[in-house]
């Protein structure tokens, strides 16, 4: 039989350094964790391996014997089918299924009762396993587990779900064995303890590839006509389009979906030639169209593709010559990323070009390509006790064999999420399932979870069950509708939102067409083709990313170098530095500048910390809340990465709130806390929270569950939650997200100390500065109000519809 | 509070939602949603108990302004089908002086003789002199519509791009649409035209409103 090394010598190819040393360490039966970057080969690193040890030992060909988690559906494709392909060299009669999402009822039932050797997989997926009966027999066989672009799922909720997975696992097979494949971050020991878990005997493997990335920075003729503000970029399209032109083949990425939408629509009206070679993907687009988008990228069909981060991960597209990134990219690592999907073979060259939407935007790019050059990569930091997917998770499975709490717990602590959990929170928790966190009471006919005699949680009612199983996931979402054709014919998926601001006859851009909506049907939206030009965009939620702490000490560190920074991007925004230096002062590092003007919006106070977005959401609601103890007064707050704005009314007096310290370290987690509770900021991570722990049932597009009565937003389960019963710990989850997730706590009291000792140069303006503007015209904004309500509403308006409706 | 008077008749608009109809003594209560909470809970979503027991805290506060000869309920007296929630609604209806009317609407399924058997007329609209009581939205020739069904919500404006949303009475020229009573309810957000009167409530006050 032939070896790994041969097949790879028959493919013409030199087993890299790494690649050994995986299989080596494999074959020593470690744990362990490769760093390396996508496409240099990571696939045959593990797979090799695992091949290896089932060549020499025929009686493990049974299956699952290995299972490999992705993020990505679209990556668990090309996943089995590089790992099929070793398969049928080296291991004949052996297959690797694949089963996600998109894996039909029939090929289920198949994979169950003749189980394949591996088995490519997503968390969910992988959750829906154990919400079978017999997965504890199903799993007998498994040796190890893949988890491939763990850096993807650890600061998600998703990575908290493979923690509970994998602990679940090691449960009932001890001698697992888990590897994890991930790009280069900042915190990597913390990635691998998380993985891993406690055991001693792992290996760290990483490449010494170094890819070339070259970043360009897109330049308008003239600095006049940049705009100050704005996300499209649009204005750079004739640049964009040369850039095409130059490259065999592009991708354009983008931030968000709508920003996808507009791109496509724009390069299309600009040069309608490129129709029929230049393709969307993005995550609402239906599945098969985006596969065809991959194929058509590998077959080298298209000329460019527009998408946002689902193109982010490593399927392997080496045709891509140029990438060109619309907008910040809000972190070094992102943006390697991205980079890297040009030029995607070992040793090739990346080049990204750099598309800025604003003038301020030239900043973040000098601080990215610095950013690269020092490899300083972000931190991704994990979640913790994250309620609201253990409530799941013990729910997926209650539904299938059941679980007894005694067993559970031990296995739940195992895991780092969930380190710290005590028996007091694990009964509340039981008890959420069992009698919906209530005492028992003659009248209440809470039913969900039922305890069996001994002692064990199961879930006995089919329906619930059944709604259960629909609803498993942590990827969350607003409620999606699919978009249909009249005459038949799926376009993708639509949040609910979106559409319900439409009324029938209006048109609206999606996967790349105007259409007009004709009505909402059965979770359906039907719509035909329009030749209208005017349409809307969705603005799909979710694209808001924040700056990473590195990004935003490069970006201090860069801006305070104005004075000697002799880039093309720098020159190319001395008229707005001279601007700036004209209307207010560009600060130093020992100023912390702070302008107030007046327009037909009210009175502006803005803050430049350059922190990034999670502290100036934090400072900002601080502020407000400690300006707002002195006077009765209602704000709304805009941030970006470089600066917040306090926005009013009646204007806060100068003298008043420089004699009053307001950026004092005293008291800062307990007034944040109060903040928060005040602002609401805690309502959006409900929201989350909410679908995750099964609180709101959404249904779903393609399966129609009769779910009537039974419709309720997240919203107003926090709002009987604060009223009722705001000790449920699913509330409590939403305040600590915030605090922790959202505003990187640990960071802040650090800034606070440092902005203590900067000079504070307060500048009333007579207009909105060039760096006031990207911030006071952002219309995403919290509120925090020390007003009665009645006072408020007496000063406010209702805007009447307009006529032309 | 706030006192309209439409068709020569006073009628006074309560923070918690209802209005008092002041020549027939009578309350008027849209979308109360009973049993909701229960439903749910039923179908293992955890919402609060206590949320249920909103309505009837609420119902002392409106008799404390008004004691009313009648109750008009302008339909979703219950959200869903039967459940526990229907025996603490008959304990309380034991209690009630006053003439208790139900106005069918969609969400009413549970069957009319059930309520009929705790002494409540049932029926699916009500005419009164100029007013048309129901639950749907209606246009009627010569009467003025009191009706529920839409929980009607707007969305405020003010300087320093404040806004709110607020549960509020929609009162168009010949209709005046009640906000839902019940506490585990939504809000569905209304665009004002021309010539609309919109009152909306903090829940301590009732608030007309100007509009640009």
């Amino acid at each position: 039989m032939k070896t790994v090394a041969q097949w790879f010598s028959e493919q013409g190819w030199k087993p890299q350094s790494f690649q050994k040393k995986c299989w080596n360490a494999y074959a020593a039966g470690k744990n362990g964790m490769l760093h390396a970057p996508t496409g240099s080969g990571k696939t045959y690193a593990l797979w090799g391996a695992i091949v290896n040890e089932a060549q020499q030992n025929q009686s493990l060909t049974k299956g699952p014997y290995a299972l490999w988690i992705t993020p990505l559906r679209a990556l668990a494709v090309e996943i089995q089918q590089a790992t099929q392909k070793m398969n049928t060299a080296l291991l004949p009669n052996t297959e690797v299924a694949l089963r996600t999402g998109d894996t039909s009822q029939s090929v289920r039932a198949k994979q169950k009762r003749n189980p394949s050797f591996g088995m490519v997989t997503t968390p969910e997926s992988l959750h829906v396993l154990l919400s079978t009966k017999d997965h504890q027999h199903f799993f007998k066989q498994l040796q190890v587990v893949v988890v491939d672009e763990w850096h993807e799922l650890l600061g998600t909720k998703r990575g908290v779900q493979v923690e509970l997975a994998l602990a679940y696992l090691r449960s009932f097979i001890p001698h697992l064995r888990v590897w994890g494949i991930s790009a280069t971050i900042g915190n990597e020991a913390l990635a691998r303890t998380i993985l891993l878990g406690a055991t001693q005997n792992y290996a760290v493997i990483k490449t010494k590839i170094s890819k070339k990335i070259i970043v360009k920075s897109l330049l308008p003729k003239t600095m006049e006509r940049f705009p100050w503000r704005g996300h499209l970029g649009l204005h750079l399209l004739p640049q964009a389009l040369a850039l095409i032109e130059q490259y065999e083949s592009t991708l354009v990425f983008t931030n968000t979906r709508a920003q996808c939408e507009l791109w496509f629509h724009a390069l299309l009206d600009a040069n309608p030639d490129l129709a029929g070679h230049m393709a969307m993907h993005h995550g609402s687009i239906d599945k098969k169209i985006r596969l065809w988008v991959e194929e058509a990228l590998r077959n080298k069909q298209l000329k460019v593709v527009v998408c946002t981060s689902s193109l982010d991960l490593g399927v392997d597209f080496s045709p891509v010559e140029n990438c060109i990134q619309v907008g910040s990219p809000k972190g070094v690592g992102r943006f390697i990323q991205r980079a890297g999907r040009s030029g995607h073979r070992p040793q090739a060259t990346s080049t990204i070009h750099f598309l800025p939407t604003h003038a301020m935007e030239l900043i973040e790019s000098v601080a990215l390509q610095k950013g690269i050059a020092l490899q300083q990569i972000e931190d991704r930091i994990p979640y913790l006790n994250s309620f609201d997917v253990l409530l799941q998770f013990m729910m997926t499975l209650a539904v299938g064999s059941g679980f007894h709490p005694k067993t559970l717990l031990p296995v739940v602590q195992a895991t780092f999420c969930f380190q710290t959990l005590e028996e007091e929170r694990w009964q509340w928790l039981l008890n959420f399932l069992v009698r919906g966190s209530q005492s028992l009471e003659h009248y209440d006919e809470y039913k969900k979870v039922t305890v069996l005699e001994d002692g064990s949680l199961k879930v006995l009612n089919k329906s619930i069950a059944m709604r259960h199983r629909l609803s498993m996931g942590t990827i969350v979402s607003d409620a999606h509708l699919l978009v249909r054709y009249q005459k038949g014919g799926h376009l993708g998926s639509i949040e609910e939102w979106f559409i319900s601001k439409l009324n029938p006859g209006d048109v609206f851009t999606f996967s790349g067409r105007n259409l007009e909506l004709i009505r909402i049907h059965n979770m359906e939206v039907i719509v035909r083709k329009s030749k209208s030009k005017k349409a809307r965009i969705p603005a799909w939620m979710g694209g808001r990313m924040s700056f990473s702490a590195h990004l935003s000490d490069l970006l201090k560190n860069t801006l305070f170098e104005i004075e000697h920074n002799k880039s093309p991007e720098f020159e190319a925004l001395q008229p707005i530095f001279e601007q700036q230096q004209k209307e207010s002062i560009v600060p130093q590092p020992h100023q912390l500048l702070i302008e107030r003007f007046e327009t037909k919006e009210g009175h502006h106070t803005v803050f430049y910390p350059f922190e990034g977005y999670a502290i100036h959401e934090a400072l900002a609601s601080l502020m407000a809340y400690r300006i707002s103890l002195w006077q009765p007064i209602s704000f709304t707050m805009a941030f970006n990465d470089y600066g917040f704005e306090l926005l009013s009314d009646q204007a806060f007096d100068a003298q008043a709130f420089l004699d009053n310290n307001l950026f004092s370290p005293e008291h800062l987690l307990e007034d944040l806390q109060k903040s928060i509770n005040v602002s609401e900021m805690a309502r959006r991570r409900f929201r989350d929270i909410a679908v995750i722990s099964g609180l709101v049932f959404q249904g779903f597009p393609n399966k129609p569950l009769k779910a009537k009565h039974l419709q309720s937003g997240s919203q107003l389960f926090y709002e009987v939650f604060k009223d009722y019963e705001p000790d449920n710990l699913l509330y409590l989850q939403a305040l600590e997200e915030t605090f922790d997730h959202g505003m990187e706590r640990g960071r802040l009291t650090q800034v606070m100390e440092s902005l203590q000792n900067k000079t504070l140069v307060w500048r009333p303006c007579s207009q909105p500065t060039p760096f006031a503007f990207p911030i006071i015209t952002d219309r995403i904004r919290t509120k925090l109000s020390s007003e009665s309500v009645e006072d408020r509403i007496k000063k406010m308006y209702l805007q009447l519809e307009k006529a032309s409706r | 509070m706030k006192q309209l008077v439409i068709a020569q008749h006073y009628f006074l608009l309560h923070p918690s939602g209802g209005i008092f109809w002041e020549e027939t003594q009578t309350w008027l209560l849209a979308d109360v949603h009973l049993g909701k909470v229960a439903h749910f809970r039923k179908n293992g979503v955890a919402v609060p108990r206590q949320a249920e027991g909103a309505f009837y805290s609420k119902m002392e506060k409106l008799f404390q302004t008004a004691s009313p000869k009648r109750i008009v309920f302008l339909g979703d007296l219950f959200h869903s089908y039967q459940n526990n929630e229907w025996h603490l609604f008959e304990a309380w209806t034991k209690q009630q002086q006053a003439q208790l009317v139900l106005v069918t609407g969609n969400h009413d399924v549970i069957p009319a003789w059930k309520f009929k058997q705790l002494g409540l007329e049932v029926v699916e609209q009500l005419q009164e002199g100029p007013f048309y009581f129901s639950h749907f939205p209606a246009k009627k020739e010569n009467q003025f519509v009191f009706c529920g069904h839409v929980h009607p919500g707007v969305k405020l404006k003010g300087s320093g791009l404040q806004q709110l949303k607020l549960p509020c009475f929609f009162h168009s020229p010949q209709q005046l649409i009640l906000p839902a009573f019940g506490a585990f309810t939504g809000l569905h957000l209304i665009a004002p035209k021309e010539g609309d009167r919109v009152y909306v409530t903090s829940g301590k006050e009732v608030l007309e409103l100007n509009s640009i």
